[in-house]
């Protein structure tokens, strides 16, 4: 239920979509609800339902723009699709499950014919859920956490260092080399950050890069006050959040003196650092790359010796949202499976069009229904029976027994789903690959 | 010249032109105005010259469309390219081209010829396309569910346009010569007669209220496209 204060608030932030930004405001405009992002789009394709259709979830902003922040729609009210039919007490119940059911991941963009990309809507209408605090509480939780600790993991300093002590001791016993992470080390080329999850969850993945910067012979370092890149801001519409949280690793470049800030398997994080960042400070004064496209820089220049058959298994590669759509990373970390792999297989559709996780957009952290109003079940039933569907179906056609997939968010996602499903199906990185690969 | 001749002829025009320029010019600007963020969407054009080769695509033949559902492409496609064509045909009706005729070896007859057949046929493919749009809007789960008033408001009114056009071609005579004065005299402020046919009448008055629809419904993805297609292909 809303209040007369809160309703009043929704109103102002829905009319000042009209000061920007530019896309924001031409897809008020444009839309032809021609239904064709229902049809791309993972979620209305698993679970059809009016609610689910990516034109219906954006028209909740954009019938009341044009109802309350237009003169044409003031005038002419439903002629020009101006309403407020949808404007009930339960509001923001309706979307913050409507916008946490979206998981941004541009896929209708895609495919829209006239341009316009969902994901700015769902995550406008999640900053103004977020602003009447009705969040999902795992989001805020993340945020809260990461706000005291300055990772989402909720690691301590001590916590940190142990975890690198433990993997430094693991690569010692799979190889016999002493590969070093280097901690705070001033004045290295390169400033390290992978999403923290992969210093607990996805150890492997953190080995392999680690491995790599050793045999690329690379100058590098991690930070112990910014060694997580992952962002809830961007999930949350929290503006505020994101910059804070990245700010922890603008600031470590500068304190360390690193020229060359690389971000690990983390889409979302290298989509901050590459594309918000300049937004934040203006030109950076440092370069930003990823872990990805290093790797397949080193694996094309011959320096490595890798040997595919220690992966014998049927390996398939999932492309993060993040990753293909909004980065371009498309091509790299195929050319380093390649050359890791012995029996490398395609899903269908790759690259930019291919579908989401399901866990995308922050939902993977999302399992109960905690703060969801009118989700039907917990957010972990919808994510493996609906937002997971399409993935399931194409992994399953794949026959590999592997899949890799470069980012946190996806590899929680795809684990539950392989566990839901009760399939062995291995979920990993891609540089835990290579680093199996690694001849010495 | 009756009131009503008077009211849809003389004086609804230039309040449908200053609405159609002032309101499309309006949204424009505001649009152009709004700061710029940064969505990329890839894969992406590098350098402005791809990035436009790339806007083309989308605007003249619809190519993500094309990947996303290519039944409605074919529909949608061969509806606006009809739109376009019927666009220049229309052109006839305010003036002639006779040095293009003359440039093509065409006589008077030819030119009239050529107009009733692709004229014509445009006009029955359009019918077709526009009733296949509005029947998808039922059948379709994913159109109808996103259908609102506002989309059966700009197809009937679109139909309502080619209905009486086609009309007019087939069902009536049409007198260009005629017409054309008319619409000399209009743009030149010196009328002297009027069209005698009651279907242009009604043709001419839908045909405003969908030029002065453009500014403020879903048909602003006319001007929208130009801004929507680059900001998510710019590199």
């Amino acid at each position: 239920m809303i209040n007369a204060e809160q309703r009043q608030q929704i109103l102002d932030e829905v009319r000042g979509i009209n000061k920007g930004p530019r896309a924001l405001m031409v897809y008020m405009d444009i839309c032809a609800r021609c239904g064709t992002c229902a049809k791309v789009c993972h979620v209305a394709q698993a679970n059809p339902d009016r609610h689910t259709n990516p034109a219906v979830r954006a028209d909740h902003l954009r019938a009341l723009y044009k109802r309350y922040g237009t003169l044409s729609g003031k005038i002419l009210g439903g002629l020009v699709g101006a309403d407020n039919h949808r404007f009930g007490d339960d509001i923001l119940e309706e979307w913050a499950r409507d916008f946490y059911e979206c998981s941004g991941c541009r896929r209708c963009a895609q495919f829209c014919p006239v341009g316009i990309d969902n994901s700015l809507i769902t995550r406008k209408g999640r900053a103004i859920v977020h602003k009447l605090g009705k969040t999902p509480k795992y989001i805020v939780k993340t945020q809260d956490i990461s706000d005291q600790t300055g990772n989402d993991e909720g690691q301590s300093f001590a916590a940190f260092m142990e975890a690198v002590r433990f993997l430094r001791e693991e690569m010692k016993e799979a190889t016999g080399r002493d590969i070093k992470i280097p901690v705070d080390k001033k004045g290295a080329d390169i400033l390290f950050v992978p999403a923290s999850a992969d210093l607990i969850s996805f150890p492997d993945t953190q080995i392999g890069s680690s491995m790599f910067f050793h045999v690329a012979g690379m100058d590098w370092t991690m930070s112990s006050a910014a060694f997580d890149g992952a962002n809830f801001g961007l999930f949350s519409g929290d503006d505020a959040h994101m910059k804070r949280k990245h700010k922890l690793i603008h600031d470590a470049m500068a304190n360390l003196g690193c020229k060359t800030l690389v971000i690990g398997e983390c889409g979302h994080a290298y989509r901050i650092a590459k594309r918000m960042a300049p937004g934040f400070w203006g030109t950076l004064p440092y370069q930003v790359t990823n872990i990805l496209e290093l790797a397949a820089k080193f694996v094309r220049s011959g320096r490595v010796r890798l040997d595919p058959s220690k992966n014998p298994m049927r390996v398939t590669y999932h492309d993060p949202c993040n990753m293909a759509r909004s980065l371009g990373i498309v091509e790299e970390p195929r050319e380093v499976l390649r050359a890791c792999v012995q029996d490398f297989r395609e899903m269908t559709p790759q690259g930019a069009e291919n579908w989401c996780c399901g866990g995308g957009g922050g939902l993977a952290v999302m399992d109960g229904q905690e703060g969801v109003g009118l989700l039907d079940g917990t957010f972990l039933d919808y994510r493996m029976k609906v937002g997971g569907a399409m993935k399931w179906q194409q992994i399953g056609a794949t026959g590999a027994r592997y899949v890799a997939a470069p980012c946190s968010n996806c590899k929680r996602q795809l684990s539950q789903l392989m566990q839901y499903h009760k399939s062995d199906i291995e979920i990993g990185g891609v540089m835990d690959l290579f680093a199996k690969a690694l001849v010495w | 010249m009756s009131a009503l001749q008077f009211l849809v002829g003389v004086l609804l025009p230039p309040v449908t032109a200053a609405v159609l320029l002032v309101g499309v010019g309006i949204r424009v600007r505001t649009w152009y105005r709004a700061p710029i963020g940064k969505i990329t969407l890839y894969p992406a054009a590098k350098g402005s010259s791809h990035l436009w080769t790339g806007v083309a695509k989308e605007v003249i033949l619809f190519r993500s469309l094309w990947g996303g559902d290519p039944g409605l492409w074919a529909a949608a496609w061969v509806f606006h390219l009809s739109l376009a064509l019927i666009f220049v045909g229309h052109l006839r009706v305010v003036t002639d081209f006779p040095r293009l005729w003359a440039a093509v070896g065409m006589g008077a007859q030819g030119v009239d010829t050529m107009s009733a057949w692709i004229g014509g046929g445009v006009g029955v493919v359009i019918l077709g396309m526009g009733l296949y749009l509005l029947g998808r809007r039922f059948t379709s789960p994913a159109a109808r569910d996103a259908s609102k008033v506002e989309d059966y408001v700009a197809l009937l009114l679109l139909l309502g346009v080619i209905v009486t056009g086609d009309a007019m071609r087939f069902l009536s005579h049409f007198d260009l010569e005629q017409t054309r004065a008319y619409f000399y005299g209009l743009l030149t402020l010196n009328l002297r007669s009027m069209p005698d046919n009651s279907l242009f009448w009604l043709h001419f008055l839908l045909g405003q209220i969908l030029l002065m629809y453009i500014p403020v419904g879903k048909l602003l993805h006319l001007p929208g496209v130009f801004f929507s297609h680059p900001l998510l292909r710019w590199e």
